[in-house]
């Protein structure tokens, strides 16, 4: 099994790189693409495009940055002679919690800076503001990045003590949970951004209402994070590890972990749409904010209950196998 | 890391003293302080805010000023009349909320919303404060006939739709400050003892970019969040969806 072993450990510090390396290279593409064009369209507001295109790569690259950490940090610990074949399995967890997060978001990332160039293109005297909201919008949508890493490095620290099959697949399903769980979340609140940034290059007028409904809708699309983080840390701390060999009782927390991973899929991706519509409506007519706004939490709570639902699964799964 | 506890460990039983344990009747210690102290530090501030208001023309009065009108614009403009009651829960919510979330500014402090409880219960007044006001305004039959429409095959979708408000509003404000602080306080571990990684997060202001936006900005934000989430599922409650 030795051979494994290297290939599971050293597999996973060269992806958790070069996955989240091609997610921001492809992200900073198309953000540089969207400035250049935008100083084609207004070549006097040029230093303005640079300076907000180069505030939005630089957040772009947290995941690189977590990703490099990441792979470092576990090529500094290679402990091949002592290393169970099941330590070297549990960083599988390791390589989906921070490769799915990482790749989707440096993709998704390049959509609010690239708005938000058009956006200073279209309205150079409004810039400083348009910078400052990309700014906000673009840290706050670092947050499965983040938890992806918390996650990563709480696997990190559990799997050199594991020595069973099924504390290897709750492991891996604690990665996989918070890795898949925030590929649609992220692609949600990255459409829901952009459209932000737009808008306010639209209509600036309306910058104030669109303010406070981003920040609000973006913390109604997170929510499907912050249930698989939930799962996942439940899956690391509350169930404990037995020592003993259960290979069923490691299916059913796989299936914990991955109902939950792919249950949140749809919710985020549908409820960032909804945000976006009713912030292309606000951007339209400003003064109706109130009742869109309203209605759109409404539709967004409606959605995440869909979240709910595979969490709870997840929940019975955990506790009452 | 590995030894990283989400369970208390530190209670006070007050089980034994009756004959009877049960998880209800343990209280977590530290949690408790934390939130006395943050009541201690949100009263001696209301007090603060008091004294500015009896000085005229002071930068105080004006902040104090400015604070109550910039909640009373909110209500204005959520729910179409404005409602003393509704302004008393939805500024005390939110002052509770922000004082939790940022009283690990203090040395030696932790915010109590890291723990699911604080948050449980800060979900379930919201809630039930909605769900009172809502009966309020439409009287108690109105309100139960309100959970069997549109049809009476809707019940259950009715009461799960209303106690998932719950659960997304207590655990969003749990998961998002739980990790702010599980990232800062790695962070501190990490650098801890190592005299020229100290120095070097000192000097090029790491640790003040993250004390600051994990610990201030985050805070802030998610207690905005909730307080605006509690005024919205009052204005959706007392407005209706149907009515």
């Amino acid at each position: 099994m030795a051979e494994f072993t290297e290939y599971f450990h050293f597999g996973t510090i060269a992806l958790t790189t070069a996955i989240n390396a091609i997610g921001v290279g492809l992200g900073q593409g198309i953000t540089s693409k969207a400035a250049i064009e935008g100083m084609n369209q207004q070549p006097s507001a040029a230093d303005d495009i640079r300076n907000t295109a180069i505030l939005g790569m630089a957040l772009i690259e947290t995941a690189a940055v977590m990703g490099t950490f990441i792979s470092v940090l576990l090529l500094l610990q290679t402990r091949n002679a002592v290393d169970s074949y099941y330590t070297s399995l549990a960083t599988i967890g390791i390589a989906f919690a921070i490769c799915c997060s990482g790749f989707v978001l440096g993709l998704v990332s390049a959509f609010p800076a690239r708005a938000a160039c058009i956006a200073v293109a279209r309205q150079p005297f409004f810039s400083p503001h348009i910078t400052r909201f990309m700014m906000i919008s673009l840290s706050l949508l670092q947050t499965p990045i983040i938890f992806g890493f918390i996650v990563a490095l709480f696997i990190h620290g559990q799997a050199a003590t594991i020595s069973t099959m099924r504390d290897a697949l709750r492991l891996i399903a604690s990665g996989m949970c918070i890795g898949l769980g925030s590929i649609g979340p992220a692609i949600g609140l990255a459409i829901f951004s952009a459209k932000s940034c737009e808008g306010i290059g639209k209509n600036r007028a309306a910058y104030g209402h669109i303010f406070s409904f981003t920040l609000i809708g973006q913390a109604i699309i997170e929510t499907p994070i912050i249930f698989s983080l939930i799962v996942s840390v439940s899956l690391l701390f509350l169930v404990p590890g037995t020592g003993q060999e259960d290979l069923l009782d490691g299916i059913a927390l796989f299936a914990a972990g991955l109902c939950t991973g792919i249950g949140t899929l749809g919710p985020g991706i549908s409820s960032g749409r909804v945000a976006a519509a009713a912030v292309e409506q606000i951007t339209q007519r400003p003064e109706a904010h109130g009742v869109l706004s309203r209605i759109s939490m409404f539709a967004q709570g409606l959605i995440e209950t869909a979240a709910i639902y595979a969490v709870l699964i997840s929940f019975i799964l955990l506790f009452y196998r | 890391m590995s030894g990283f506890d989400i369970v208390a460990t530190d209670q006070w039983l007050l089980g034994p003293l009756f004959g009877i344990d049960h998880s209800f009747l343990r209280i977590n210690k530290e949690t408790v302080i934390h939130t006395w102290i943050t009541l201690a530090v949100i009263a001696a501030l209301l007090f603060l805010g008091r004294y500015f208001l009896s000085k005229k023309d002071s930068l105080g009065q004006f902040f104090t000023l400015n604070f109550i009108s910039f909640f009373v614009d909110l209500i204005n403009q959520t729910l179409t009349e404005f409602s003393m009651n509704h302004f008393i829960f939805v500024t005390t919510t939110f002052c509770f909320v922000l004082g939790c979330n940022v009283i690990s500014l203090i040395p030696w402090m932790e915010e109590p919303t890291t723990d699911l409880n604080t948050t449980l219960a800060l979900g379930l007044v919201s809630f039930f404060y909605t769900q009172w006001a809502a009966i309020q305004v439409y009287g108690l039959w109105e309100y139960i006939k309100g959970y069997f429409s549109p049809f009476f095959i809707m019940m259950p979708l009715n009461v799960v739709g209303k106690l998932a408000t719950v659960v997304s509003i207590s655990f969003r404000l749990f998961g998002n400050i739980f990790g702010g602080s599980i990232i800062s306080s790695i962070y501190f571990q990490a650098i801890q003892g190592n005299f020229i990684l100290e120095i070097l997060g000192l000097a090029t202001g790491v640790n003040l970019v993250i004390t600051v936006f994990f610990g201030l900005f985050e805070g802030f934000l998610q207690a905005f969040v909730f307080g605006m989430l509690s005024l919205t599922y009052l204005s959706l409650a007392l407005q209706g969806e149907g009515h």
